[in-house]
């Protein structure tokens, strides 16, 4: 197994490649296992407490080794950086083109460091990199600077794919966002912030080389197989046609919405509530992410026939909108229409900015507002101008969102890292207590989905390494009350997939987290590992594809070890910017406000919070008072190093 | 050698409207027009299989995805398309080979197409003006690329993406890909009974019926 990791110091202005060690894969994977160790490695020589706006910030690109192999699968890219606006790890995966193309290119991983004395891009082609300079990309949106380095570098010798920052980034937005390809969004964490502070408005690859697969026939073997196994899920026929939009429905029935920054958990307005636009519609066609074969993904161009508010956007396209795009815009901010829902997806991408912070932070401040708590005056303060601060009006969401990106005001300088530090800072200046309205979990970071009813949802959102999300330990087994994977992981019992226990939630966070963090290391999309119709367990066929790539052997059981392991340097991380068990928490509205509509009314997080979080604590083997991982549990990974540099930290569990 | 194929206004995706000539070959590359997801599978697939020594590389295939401007023009409710370009498999002989001054195009007695003998090949590159279709494809190396059919089993086939999803048809069958093979005298009767290519389902309904994919037990 060849892999190449390219060092950048843009301060220097020094390039260089580094062979990567066969023996990283053996303990690392490849893909967010190994950018993650690059990180860790990072932050030995460099103080993990800088600022991660600074210099000493690092920010890694890296692929899994599945990438570009044929597999059908490995499409994934992923960066890993200290997040801006969380202030603890930070991660973000998105599909395309990109990924494929940088190991065309010659490279697996691309790490990062300081900052250019002015805007510049780097460019990578077969083998070679160059920093050069991007002046005159600076100010440009995503999609312009996407289509301007196409323009520039031509198509030779292959198409051009980009990573880039749109204005979000380049202002250093703290939830501002990666874009590749002008539309495929590494939004989570801040990673546009990281990249904007660094004056790195962009990356371009370029490949014409191969990536060498150690048994072909094997390779296209599993692949044949792989597909086959997937179409015979019924699950995919909606899949494919719809992607993640096939959610609007069902979390209508199971009232899993957030709704006006979770004042409820289901949609109002009937057009929004079923997917059925995407027929009706919008004329799309698939797309897919390079080497992927499922095609979730669509496009929808608005002719202004569809609704009276569409006739603003006539000629307007962009790939449809996904779950979270809706769950944000239909949600959080109750906008009605579905060419606004789709807008709202667009100008997100444009401008380079997470959603999900981005709407909770304008819907904290509408809530704010709607209870009567906002005089003329402080509007006036907050925004320099009369503001009208109205649910479902796309003129108010558009201008608040303008406010963020460009930081121009007020409320831009104090909402631009999230809902939480905005109303921590807007709590601090005025001398009242507005922390009720905002929705954070770990971290800070909001998230547009009900998790009251769900408990291990809830655990994810307090648990999770990159700060409140559903992704790394996604609760499916219990959303979807799968009792066959309850029974088959758990001995049998079938409580993991009984929403009205706490009793194994805990537990299958901690178990999912680990098949994620092997997913996210082969580079797999989380949707190839979902709609496996033998259920959640990559352990076993990925396994294979990672053999027939590699001609690494792995069993199941030492598969799944390598996830834990990786979850745990996620953890050190943390530990050692100081977090311990009182930062696994959530906020006041899903801790104790009840929910008052959907499949469990009455609900609050508080019910279940503290027996899931011992639980996980328990299968994690780490300390529960403390929530510290232990000298021993390291040891048995093979992460005595690990250990050594936490307990010089004081960030090593006592026991 | 740049190809830009945004701006190609003649694709080699292999779509016949009725009353079109279908060469006579025993075996041929066909695409479920409007269907292609821009995947790439094909063209990692086709790579693979004719690498000496396993790489991947889409520029060593023998066909492209291509944005296709042309799909939404015939389909104007889409407006987006992208389609593979693939071989035809012009009838005898096919117009690369004609003007090929090396003489280095053979017929694969296996599969009956016109194939490439790279030992005979000057890498004159007379052939990819020559084609009409635009496919034969020219690798970073200078080697000149054309579609052998995988010596009867085309690999590409074998990797395409499939669709199941239209309509749910695709429960009712095997596979569902958006490539297909077939021999000519099937591709007929299969256009015969069905008359509007555009319609997907009924394509797949008509080609099932032909034998040209396989029913799900």
């Amino acid at each position: 197994m060849e892999s190449r990791l390219l060092h950048v110091n843009l301060t220097t202005g020094e390039l260089r490649v580094e062979q990567l060690p066969h023996a990283m894969f053996e303990r690392w994977i490849g893909g967010s296992g190994i950018n993650n160790w690059i990180m860790w490695e990072h932050f030995l020589k460099h103080d993990i407490n800088c600022d991660p706006r600074s210099p000493d910030n690092i920010f890694v690109f890296g692929v899994g080794p599945l990438a570009g192999t044929g597999s059908g699968s490995g499409i994934k890219g992923r960066i890993t950086f200290k997040s801006p606006c969380y202030g603890i790890f930070g991660d973000s995966a998105a599909g395309g083109k990109f990924p494929y193309m940088v190991r065309f290119a010659g490279f697996d991983h691309i790490a990062i460091t300081g900052k250019a004395p002015r805007p510049v891009y780097l460019y990578l082609c077969d083998g070679h990199a160059d920093i050069r300079d991007a002046t005159h990309l600076w100010g440009k949106n995503t999609a312009e600077t996407h289509t301007a380095l196409n323009t520039e570098l031509g198509d030779y010798p292959s198409h051009v794919h980009t990573l880039t920052i749109g204005q979000a980034g380049e202002h250093q937005v703290g939830i501002a966002a990666v874009v590749s390809d002008a539309s495929r969004i590494h939004a989570r964490g801040g990673g546009g912030c990281v990249m904007g502070s660094k004056n790195l408005k962009a990356i371009a690859v370029q490949g014409s080389g191969g990536v060498r697969v150690a048994n072909p026939a094997g390779m296209l073997k599993w692949s044949r197989e792989f597909r086959a196994s997937i179409d015979r899920n019924e699950a995919i026929y909606g899949f494919k046609r719809r992607g993640t939009l096939g959610a609007v429905e069902m979390y209508q029935h199971i009232g899993s919405h957030f709704w006006r920054n979770n004042q409820g958990n289901m949609f109002r307005g009937d057009e929004v509530r079923s997917d059925n636009w995407v027929k009706k519609y919008h004329k799309y066609s698939e797309v897919c992410s390079a080497d992927c074969f499922i095609a979730c993904d669509g496009r929808y161009k608005i002719d202004g026939s569809e609704s009276e508010k569409a006739q603003k956007y006539v000629g307007e396209t962009f790939r449809r909108p996904e779950y979270l795009t809706t769950g944000s815009a239909a949600g959080a901010l109750d906008l009605r229409d579905w060419a606004e829902v789709a807008h709202w997806g667009k100008i997100t991408n444009d401008y380079g900015i997470d959603n999900q912070d981005l709407s909770c932070a304008i819907s904290f401040i509408m809530e704010v507002n709607q209870h009567g708590l906002l005089s003329e005056r402080d509007i006036g303060e907050l925004f320099g101008r009369a503001q009208s601060l109205e649910w479902g009006n796309m003129e108010d969401v558009e201008t608040l969102m303008a406010d963020i990106v460009y930081r121009r005001n007020l409320f831009g300088e104090l909402f631009h890292d999230g809902p939480y530090w905005g109303a921590l800072r807007y709590s601090a200046r005025t001398g009242r207590n507005f922390m009720k309205y905002s929705i954070y979990g770990k971290g800070g970071a909001s998230f547009t989905e009900e998790m009251r009813p769900f408990p291990t949802w809830m655990n994810n959102m307090a648990v999770a390494s990159r700060g409140a999300d559903h992704l790394k330990g996604i609760g499916l087994i219990e959303k979807f009350q799968r009792r066959d994977l309850s029974k088959r992981y758990f001995n049998g019992r079938l409580e993991a997939a009984d929403l009205s226990t706490p009793v194994l939630k805990g537990a299958c966070t901690a178990l999912v987290e680990n098949q994620v963090a092997l997913i996210n290391s082969y580079g797999v999309c989380l949707f190839h590992w979902m709609l496996d119709p033998t259920g959640y367990a990559p352990e076993e066929y990925y396994g294979r594809a990672f053999a027939e790539v590699t001609g690494i052997d792995r069993t199941p059981e030492e598969l799944m070890r390598d996830g834990e392991r990786i979850c745990n340097l996620e953890k050190a991380f943390n530990s050692r910017l100081g977090l311990r068990r009182e930062h696994d928490t959530i906020c006041e509205r899903w801790m104790f406000e009840p929910t008052t509509e959907g499949m469990y009314p009455g609900r609050v997080a508080a019910d279940m919070f503290e027996t899931v979080l011992d639980e996980y604590y328990e299968w994690r083997g780490w300390e529960r008072d403390t929530g510290l991982q232990t000298a021993s549990r390291l040891e048995s990974l093979g992460m005595g190093d690990v250990a050594e540099v936490l307990a010089a930290d004081g960030a090593l569990a006592r026991g | 050698m740049s190809r830009t194929p945004q701006t190609e206004m003649v694709t080699g995706a292999v779509w016949y409207q009725p009353g079109d000539e279908i060469p006579d070959v025993d075996q041929k590359l066909y695409a479920l027009q409007n269907q292609c997801t821009d995947c790439n599978i094909c063209e990692v697939a086709c790579s693979l299989v004719h690498s000496p020594d396993g790489i991947v590389n889409p520029l060593l295939a023998r066909l492209k995805v291509n944005h296709s401007p042309q799909v939404g023009k015939r389909a104007p409710t889409h407006g987006f398309g992208f389609a593979a370009d693939i071989c035809h498999h012009c009838g005898n002989p096919p117009p690369c080979a004609e003007v090929c001054p090396a003489d280095a195009f053979y017929y694969d007695p296996k599969t009956n197409v016109a194939v490439i003998a790279q030992d005979k090949c000057i890498g004159c590159m007379e052939c990819v003006p020559g084609c009409p279709f635009d496919v034969i494809f020219v690798a970073p190396d200078g080697e000149l690329l054309k579609c052998d059919l995988c010596g009867g089993e085309p690999a590409c086939v074998e990797a395409c993406a499939t669709r199941p999803e239209l309509n749910n048809v695709g429960k009712q069958y095997n596979r569902a890909p958006v490539l297909f093979h077939a021999d000519s005298a099937t591709y007929r009767a299969v256009l015969q009974d069905k008359p509007e290519p555009r319609d997907e389902v009924g394509m797949m309904q008509a080609m099932l019926e032909k034998g040209m994919v396989s029913s799900a037990a």
